[in-house]
């Protein structure tokens, strides 16, 4: 039926833009409040919890969207798209989204918080070798124990939010699962 | 959490463990000079004696220091100041500046190297 399928997509894409305004808002309030910790790249990543929410809800695909639209609103806001760091922004976004899709797919096993961890674990690898690239020099990779370390349990509080927000708000899963 | 989150954590915490003595040891011991990459190439800086070096990055000036045998940055142009806050070049620690390209780490020779003396024989 045309008219339920037009209405499918239309509650995917408004769950979509509103991950979306969810996502760009909290990345701003962190790079804006947050003081950044003393490991380039590394962040409390409080925007990937509505990357996790987008991974649960409306599926891969828009999740990478949510993420990168995240990364491209955050940088014009803050003014950091026109510097080198937007690489490694997008480099940390693209490497934490294949892994939590990866583990999303692999197994029903892992829950929110498992893609959350590995997704976190990713994007401290991602930045540290985007870093690598941009700096010209293998400096940054010497900072990746610190770096993996401190993304696990940044990792693990981020799956846990994005757990809560999905058992919270039933609506957000039942809108596009029940097509 | 469920098993199978559990495992993954614990196989990157071992990863991460697995991860420290090969960073802080790379490359053997620390020969006593630091060196400084950027945009323009490369400086090779004596710990000895004081010294200011001013690197010309991306997006401005990154400042480094050589203070009590020790390297650090002091001043950068970059918004976050990330660099200015990651403190003294150690072994294994080094100092990056992502927006201006600079990163500075002690530059390390095989095991050994500054002791003038070997570990071990083979033949």
């Amino acid at each position: 039926m045309p008219f339920r399928a037009d209405a499918r997509e239309s509650r995917i894409l408004a769950v979509t833009a509103l991950l979306l305004g969810l996502a760009a808002t909290l990345g701003y309030l962190e790079a804006v409040l947050i003081p950044p910790l003393p490991v380039p790249g590394l962040k409390l990543g409080l925007a990937n919890t509505a990357v996790v929410v987008a991974l649960a809800t409306v599926g891969p695909s828009r999740a990478l969207a949510v993420s990168l639209g995240r990364v491209l609103l955050v940088g014009l806001a803050t003014g950091s798209i026109a510097g080198p760091t937007i690489a490694m922004s997008v480099s940390g976004a693209v490497g934490a989204w294949i892994a939590m899709a990866l583990l999303a797919n692999a197994s029903s096993d892992f829950s929110v918080v498992g893609w959350s961890i590995g997704g976190s674990a990713a994007n401290a690898v991602s930045q540290l070798a985007a870093a690598t690239i941009v700096t010209g020099s293998a400096a940054p990779l010497m900072l990746l124990p610190l770096s993996l370390g401190l993304s696990l349990p940044t990792g693990i509080a981020v799956g846990m939010l994005g757990g809560l927000l999905i058992s919270r708000v039933p609506r957000l899963t039942l809108s596009t699962a029940s097509g | 959490m469920t098993r199978a989150d559990i495992k993954l954590l614990f196989f990157l915490v071992l990863a991460t463990v697995l991860a420290v003595p090969a960073s802080s040891m790379a490359g053997g011991n620390t020969t006593g000079d630091a060196v400084i990459f950027g945009p323009s190439g490369t400086t090779t800086v004596s710990l000895d004696s004081p010294a200011t070096y001013v690197i010309e990055g991306r997006i401005g000036q990154v400042v480094f220091e050589v203070r009590d045998g020790a390297l650090e940055c002091t001043s950068s142009t970059c918004k976050d100041k990330v660099c200015v806050h990651m403190g003294w070049v150690s072994p294994g620690h080094p100092v990056v500046c992502a927006p201006n390209g600079v990163s500075a780490m002690l530059v390390t020779g095989p095991n050994g190297a500054g002791e003038g003396e070997l570990d071990a024989v083979s033949r």
